[in-house]
């Protein structure tokens, strides 16, 4: 009995995943005919036809409506959708990790890493030879090496449990936060600080394919990659006495599974500037509909964080007709007051008790 | 499943916790840990089951070291019912049982309609089969101590670390819980602080005081009134009912027995 029960619910979440495959397939054909240049939907499709599979007309495969599709629409799309998987899934991850609901991808450091980089870039002009995307560039090795130097620190003395990792990285948090400040206040550079705030702003408008190709591998890897975990993600939420009684030292684990987020996370940052919300949101928003168990949750995550960036930066491309949004802006304002709902209903308690 | 420790010594956070102890736990045997708070009883059973590195000594599973087992591989024989099972994330009763699976499976393994078959067994056996899909964070301590219990069950282990398992309960669940432990014909240790508990279910105690075992033997012969005086600092009586049944009355303190 209990077990036709449990493959109906099986079924469920299946189903669930399936239409969000789909639902993630129809957003992309929809939003790339949203934009801010009028283009008609056909000729839209006419472009993509050709380009993927060389039919039609060849008048397709050239000029600014062809650029407007191919290599500025589509890219963006699809580094939305990859950048949405990563965060999501971080998401889940890091609240495992530190075993703690109010983790987002960013929280071990993470994003003052990145920003000290980008910081760095931008005003004292460190990184230089990286090239055109230095920023993105210094972003990632911030983002990375403060990962690295949390979970070091977390170390020192004593193994390092999930309560000492938190408190390393917000200890390195407010040391590379003041050395950003420190650096913004004494640069003098207003053009400079103008850079730095839209860049902690977070946008998709850089979207490349060579850009897309490493965030989507690296997307993709890391998703499927704690799919396999999902046993060991489930143990971390009982805790280190516990996972040990079920057989696994967490502790190693752990540390992959940091680095493994940091590259995820050091890529999306690398490319899109830091965009906040979608790694908190997303995961219990998935988490209230279908539990708790990473099984279910990293793959829904997943797809769900990529429906859920494809038509934020929709809204940012259309919502002030003219100009651009940046997304980090917006996740945030859609975001919050989505939390704040999940908050407010009681039935919901992330995992406190209710 | 045999289980020994040798000479064992723990510190915990630089203080001596256990002064060297010698257990030997024959197959299937039901033995209780009694002795009084911060004694060592739990510092004791988490160096058997692994948590806490003795600092000395070792602890034999079938004549085996425990070191020399992978965490994998001692989560096959022994199963654990800590005390303090308070988590932050929201799991469905069912999904904390089936984690007694994950020493069985590999990383990627599907969960199979055994392991299902399983957990609803072991859901069964603790009388929370109804609870299969609430939430485990909304049950009552004694129900939540009975889904911990469950999910030990599912670890299928040869033997059973309880640490205070009634702890929570009301006597009813107490009493059951006992009943049900002793009907698992496995090798059973647990820490127990009710002595007419201990005497009613035990084959025998082992008495550990100021990190030191200071008695054992089987419940009727180890538990006078000298001696739970000696190790509890309390005034007892001990008496045996018309079905041979230990009970242990206590006095009020000042008044002699």
């Amino acid at each position: 009995m209990a077990g036709r029960k449990d493959n109906c619910r099986a079924s469920l979440w299946l189903a669930a995943l399936i239409l969000l495959l789909a639902a993630l397939a129809l957003s992309l054909l929809a939003a790339v005919t949203i934009g801010s240049t009028d283009i008609p939907i056909s000729d839209v499709y006419h472009v993509i036809f050709y380009k993927l599979f060389g039919a039609g007309d060849p008048v397709w495969g050239e000029g600014n409506l062809f650029r407007a599709v191919w290599f500025l629409r589509l890219p963006r799309l699809i580094l939305a959708a990859g950048i949405g998987v990563s965060l999501s899934v971080c998401g889940v991850v890091m609240q495992a990790v530190v075993k703690n609901p109010l983790a987002d991808p960013y929280v071990l450091g993470i994003s003052s890493g990145a920003s000290l980089g980008a910081t760095l870039a931008i005003m004292v002009g460190v990184g230089t030879v990286f090239g055109a995307n230095s920023i993105g560039i210094m972003a990632f090795l911030g983002a990375f090496g403060v990962s690295l130097l949390v979970v070091g620190l977390a170390n020192v003395g004593s193994r390092a449990n999930s309560v000492k990792l938190l408190l390393a990285g917000m200890a390195v948090s407010s040391v590379c936060g003041a050395f950003s400040n420190f650096i913004v206040y004494t640069a003098h550079d207003r053009e400079g600080m103008q850079t730095v705030t839209y860049w902690m702003m977070g946008s998709l408008a850089g979207a490349t394919w060579e850009g897309d190709a490493a965030v989507l591998l690296v997307a993709l890897l890391g998703a499927g990659f704690f799919w396999t975990q999902h046993r060991n993600l489930n143990l971390m939420l009982l805790g280190d006495e516990s996972a040990i009684t079920l057989g696994t030292d967490l502790h190693r684990w752990r540390q992959l599974y940091l680095l493994v987020s940091a590259a995820m996370v050091g890529f999306a940052v690398y490319s899109a500037g830091m965009i906040g919300f979608v790694g908190l949101v997303v995961p219990h928003a998935v988490r209230m509909l279908f539990g708790t168990d990473h099984k279910k949750l990293i793959p829904l995550c997943a797809l769900s964080g990529a429906v859920f960036l494809v038509w934020a930066d929709v809204a940012c491309r259309v919502i002030i007709p003219g100009t651009e949004l940046p997304i980090g802006i917006l996740t945030s304002m859609i975001g919050a007051p989505c939390f704040i709902y999940l908050m407010a209903r009681k039935k919901y308690g992330f995992g406190g008790g209710g | 499943m045999k289980i020994e420790t040798k000479a064992l010594e723990a510190l915990l956070s630089g203080s001596h916790i256990l002064k060297g102890i010698d257990l030997d736990i024959g197959d299937r045997e039901l033995v209780g840990v009694i002795g009084p708070n911060g004694s060592g009883k739990s510092t004791l059973l988490k160096c058997i089951y692994r948590v806490l590195k003795p600092a000395k000594g070792a602890v034999y599973l079938d004549s085996k070291p425990l070191d020399s087992y992978s965490y994998r591989d001692s989560a096959r024989r022994v199963a654990v019912v800590a005390q303090h099972n308070y988590y932050n994330f929201d799991f469905a009763v069912k999904d904390v049982v089936l984690m007694g699976r994950s020493p069985h499976k590999r990383a990627l393994d599907r969960d199979t309609a055994e392991d299902w078959q399983i957990v609803a067994e072991s859901l069964e056996t603790v009388g929370m089969t109804a609870f299969a899909d609430r939430s485990f964070s909304t049950l009552s301590g004694g129900e939540q101590q009975r889904v911990i219990l469950a999910r030990a069950l599912a670890q299928r282990t040869p033997c059973l670390i309880l640490d205070e398992p009634t702890n929570h309960l009301d006597i009813k669940y107490q009493l059951q819980l006992m009943d049900l432990v002793r009907g698992l014909d496995r090798t059973v240790i647990a820490a127990v602080h009710d002595l007419n508990i201990a005497a009613m279910y035990c084959d025998r105690l082992y008495a550990v005081k100021a990190g030191r075992i200071v008695g054992q033997g089987a419940p009727k012969t180890l538990l006078t009134s000298e001696f739970i005086r000696e190790v509890y600092e309390v005034d007892a009586q001990v008496m045996t009912d018309g079905d041979g049944c230990l009970h242990i009355l206590f006095h009020p303190g000042g008044r002699g027995a």
